[in-house]
């Protein structure tokens, strides 16, 4: 029986010549699946329900405010010339940047090798179809007549006799978050499908069994099937390492293939992904923090994996800050007054606050993550991610409502400010997100069970070799 | 779903299957795989709860073809993509757009990648459970409880009846001999295979009830019917516009043709009522007669009846801006404006017939004072505006010998009026809001200058020409002394 061994060691520090335990406390095959399935069969906590209780009515309130909307049109927004992308946008690139570190995890640090991704890749792959969900909500009602939205789609309309623009960065938006959205469900539930064979194998009850088994697809776990299986979850990791950088970079194509300044860069792409990372890795932290705490997972999302994520964030996060200051020396190296003034409205014109909040959030607090302490301290680390993902719908904010509303016509420059629809929606999407994600706890294995356990087993080996070598010398 | 947790009501045992011995670790398991392949079995199999790496050599699985079904999807996906967007925005409805060519290869790459991966990675994930004949709901293995552990903590190998070497025996006891936690016989599932019949007839009745909307809207496209269409959203159909000469019930009056709304400024009449823009007092201009009928006649457009007495239309403040007068102002206050007339060619040149009258310069009350500040920068500007738009007629000295007259002296076309020579008597006595209006609007073969200068050009030009005919006529007296120099 593989076993983790040396109780109560500190996993954030490397010991040289030996794989550091990705999972502790003397965790066997059958308690990882214990741990994870135990979940989804007891009775859910009260902090479950309590949040459940506030999440549900605002999602229900979204839905309420997504009819009202659609009833009335899209003036209840606070959507004015000349800020015609308002919050609806703002949300969706924040919900889509979000929805990148699932796929990020699951797929870049598979094909780098970065075993420790298997504790949290099934919440964090979770929550990037919820925040894709939540994403793809915002354009769909921003269409105006969001009954119409599947004019979108290039089929054969006898009502229409044209076909989509395919030169537009807003319908190459619509394939890119279309097929990441179809594709990262996809590679959720194919690896789910193992996971949910031990759900099925685990019922005591008839129906249980039954749903749990038709999920599963009557996995059986034959080495035939696995082999097949491993190379799916390959090729699919390969084709989603492409497919998550192609997605936000199409997102900032709908910004920076326009002409306006602060909008029309090419630096775009590549600030968005990071931007995205960093957004992504701060919400799994936000959710994985409690989600550990709650459902005492402290053996399997290790301080090892919460160390790993805040210097991804740390990371992200100054390549960010770096992208905010290539913006700005960019803007007085080009010597052109429209671009500067673009930019010197944005840190020092009406919107400056905002610009502010978002450079502060962004690029100043992850910094904290240079030192160990708050590396290791879970309450402040939570509380950096807040931050992260406060600054980072502002900097969504500040891209899409500074630029718009100081427009080349002086006469028409205005200041949005959102009504109290755009306020709901904003809250009842977080409402919508976090409902899902409470019932993908309850009923969906949130830990890639069979992936930890091979992680047992190969530190087993690992321990193995290393206690023979020593033997040998 | 799987079978065994219903009861088994078979009486006789079912047909044998093979055999499977248990393990409790992945390194037991490929020990003994390796044994049984050894022994020259192949029909082999093991069941693990997760991918035990070297399993593969262990027990003789052959590489899988799934990579090929990626490829062929992907070059699909990439196919079908550019096919379509090339026709559908080249050929089938080509439109220029952006300035872009219809086939904008660079701008098709995005979705071409987009469907490259979409295709590949769903071919992917279903070729991987045809592959592996998934789903599958009911198999030998399930049948025995002690199986259910696979997906928890045991690893199982399992060598088939089908097996050419199989022998009941001699498989249990090489099973055996391999240190596994316990070897069972696996038999065939002959439990119903059937889906339970509730579940069949709820997907029946499901997939019948999501064909109802399906049907019905087909059924509607092809029959007929008097019916007007249901509107569930309106769209743009159904306005509250109207036609002109209708009536409304949008607006308290009913009419369907709106006034302007106040403070409507009409096209070119921006600044209407300032005098600085105007060049003369438009308040200061009295209504006669014809302005009042005027009036009339459009307090008789707008209410549709006749306005009050005669004095309440002539004093009224918002009288309509006519044309009142063709006599040249006497003097330079020029405010002589009460024996006006509104149509300059009803009463041509009633007075004295000066030359202006005739091309119907009206007699308004002209600014006699500049309304801009005269200081050396309005002169410069007015200098630079004057030898740019001027001079080529005027001359540089305003004599009327631009080289436009000098060419038109030499060619002696009959028709060709000579340009006033603006150090004329009676243009020099003009008021400044004269000159303004003059150049404003142009007079006879001189034409408007409203367009190429800007009001506070068109003042500073003014003032120029001042200068310059004081200048072209000034008396020693003009020269300051040195006191005044001083002072
Ligand atoms: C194309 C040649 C031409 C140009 C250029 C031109 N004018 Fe004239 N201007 C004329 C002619 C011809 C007349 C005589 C018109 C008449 O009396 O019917 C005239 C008349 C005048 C008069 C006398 C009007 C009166 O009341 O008798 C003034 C003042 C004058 N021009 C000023 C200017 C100024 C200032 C400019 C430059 C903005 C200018 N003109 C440009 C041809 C020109």
């Amino acid at each position: 029986m593989a076993s983790i061994a040396s109780p109560a060691i500190d996993n954030t520090i490397d010991i040289p010549g030996r794989r550091t335990p990705l999972v502790l406390g003397n965790q066997t095959y059958a308690s990882v699946t214990h741990m994870v399935a135990r979940i989804s069969e007891e009775a859910q906590p009260a902090i479950w329900w309590i949040a459940f209780a506030i999440a549900f009515p605002l999602m229900l309130m979204f839905g309420g405010l997504i009819g009202y909307l659609i009833l009335t049109g899209v003036g209840v927004w606070g959507n004015m010339s000349p800020v015609f992308w308002g919050w609806p946008i703002v949300n969706f690139v924040f919900w889509v940047g979000i929805g990148h570190a699932g796929t990020l995890i699951s797929a870049i640090l598979f094909l780098f090798r970065q075993n420790w991704r298997t504790s949290i890749n099934r919440a964090a792959e979770a929550m990037t179809i919820f925040a894709v969900i939540c994403a793809g909500t915002f354009p769909g009602i921003h269409v105006g007549r969001a009954w119409l939205a599947f004019w979108l789609t290039p089929y054969p309309s006898l009502n229409l006799w044209m076909w989509p623009q395919f030169r537009s960065p807003l319908l190459w938006d619509v394939f890119a978050v279309g097929t990441y959205a179809s594709v990262s469900l996809i590679f959720w539930y194919m690896g789910m499908i193992p996971d949910l064979a031990s759900f099925r194998d685990r019922s005591k009850n008839k129906w249980r069994r039954m749903v749990y088994g038709l999920l599963c697809l009557g996995w059986s776990g034959s080495s035939r099937h696995w082999m097949r299986y491993e190379k799916a979850y390959v090729i699919l990791s390969a084709l989603a390492t492409p497919l998550v950088l192609s997605v936000h970079t199409v997102v900032s194509f709908d910004f920076a293939v326009s002409q306006l300044p602060g909008w029309h860069t090419t630096i775009f792409p590549p600030y968005f992904v990071a931007g995205a990372i960093f957004s992504g890795f701060a919400m799994v932290l936000t959710l994985l923090i409690p989600v550990r705490a709650i459902y005492n997972l402290k053996d399997l999302i290790t301080p090892r994996h919460l160390d790993n994520m805040c210097k991804i964030i740390l990371a992200t996060g100054s390549m960010v800050g770096l992208a905010y200051t290539t913006e700005f020396f960019m803007a007085w190296y080009s010597q052109n007054p429209y671009e500067f003034f673009t930019f010197w409205n944005r840190a020092f014109g009406p919107y400056w606050w905002a610009y502010w909040i978002m450079f502060s959030c962004n690029v100043i607090t992850p910094q904290l993550f240079w030192f160990r302490v708050f590396r290791t301290n879970t309450v402040i680390m939570w509380v950096v991610t807040i931050f992260v993902n406060i600054g980072m719908w502002f900097e969504r904010f500040v891209i899409c409502c500074t630029s718009l509303s100081r427009d080349f016509l002086p006469s028409s420059w205005g200041y949005f400010s959102p009504t109290w629809v755009d306020i709901g929606m904003l809250v009842g999407s977080f409402g919508l997100f976090t409902t899902l994600f409470l019932l993908f706890c309850r009923f969906l294995p949130i830990i890639a069970i069979s992936e930890i356990k091979w992680t047992i087993s190969q530190h087993a080996h690992s321990e193995h070799r290393y206690k023979h070598g020593h033997e040998h010398h | 779903m799987s079978d065994h947790a219903k009861p088994k009501k078979t009486p006789k045992p079912p047909k044998a299957h093979g055999w499977m011995a248990e393990y409790a670790d992945d390194n037991q398991l490929l020990d003994a795989a390796r044994k049984v392949k050894d022994s020259g079995y192949t029909r082999i199999d093991a069941f693990t709860p997760f991918a035990v790496h070297g399993i593969d050599e262990a027990i003789g699985i052959k590489p899988t073809a799934l990579p090929w079904f990626t490829l062929c999807a992907g070059f699909a996906g990439l196919t079908v993509a550019l096919t379509m967007e090339y026709w559908m925005n080249a050929v089938d409805y080509p439109y220029i757009i952006s300035g872009k060519p219809y086939a904008s290869w660079p701008a098709f790459i995005p979705v071409a990648f987009e469907l490259t991966v979409l295709f590949s990675a769903f071919t992917t994930v279903f070729a991987m459970l045809g592959l592996n004949g998934l789903p599958r709901f009911s198999s030998p293995f399930f049948s025995n409880p002690k199986f259910d552990r696979t997906t928890d903590d045991r690893f199982f190998l399992w060598i088939g009846s089908s097996d050419k070497y199989f022998n009941s025996e001699k498989v249990q006891s090489l099973l055996t001999s391999t240190g596994a936690l316990s070897v069972e016989e696996v038999r065939e599932d002959d439990s119903p295979s059937d889906i339970p019949k509730p579940i069949i007839f709820a997907i029946i009745a499901g997939i019948l009830v999501t064909l109802i909307p399906g049907a019905i809207v087909l059924n509607m496209r092809n029959a007929k019917s008097g019916e007007s269409r249901l509107h569930v959203f309106f769209d743009m159909d159904f306005q509250p516009s109207r036609h002109t000469q209708t009536s409304t019930a949008m607006f308290a009056d009913g009419r369907v043709q709106r006034p302007p709304v106040p403070g409507t400024v009409a096209r070119g009449e921006l600044g209407a009522t300032d005098p600085y823009t105007l060049g003369y007092d438009p308040s200061q201009t009295v209504s006669t007669d014809s302005a009042t009928a005027a009036a009339k006649l459009v307090s008789f457009q707008q209410d549709g009846e006749v306005a009050g007495d005669e004095s309440k239309g002539a004093e009224a403040s918002e009288t309509p801006a006519v044309e009142p007068s063709e006599t040249e102002p006497t003097d330079a206050e020029g405010v002589a404006a009460e024996e006006v007339t509104a149509d300059p060619g009803a009463q041509p040149a009633a007075d004295e017939a000066a030359p202006a009258a005739a091309a119907g310069v009206p007699n308004y009350a002209w600014l006699t004072e500049l309304p801009v500040e005269a200081n050396g920068e309005l002169f410069e500007l007015g200098r630079h505006k004057f030898e740019q738009h001027c001079a080529l007629c005027h001359g540089y000295g305003g004599y009327g010998n631009g080289l436009v007259a000098q060419r038109a002296a030499e060619l002696a076309q009959g028709y060709w009026l000579q340009p006033a020579n603006l150090h004329d008597q009676a243009i020099e006595e003009q008021p400044v809001g004269r000159i303004y209006y003059t150049i404003t609007h142009g007079k006879g073969k001189m034409g408007s200058y409203a367009a190429s200068l800007t009001p506070e050009e068109r003042w500073a030009v003014v003032a120029y020409v001042k200068a310059l005919q004081r200048s072209q006529n000034a008396q020693p007296s003009d020269i300051p002394t040195r006191g005044d120099i001083a002072q």
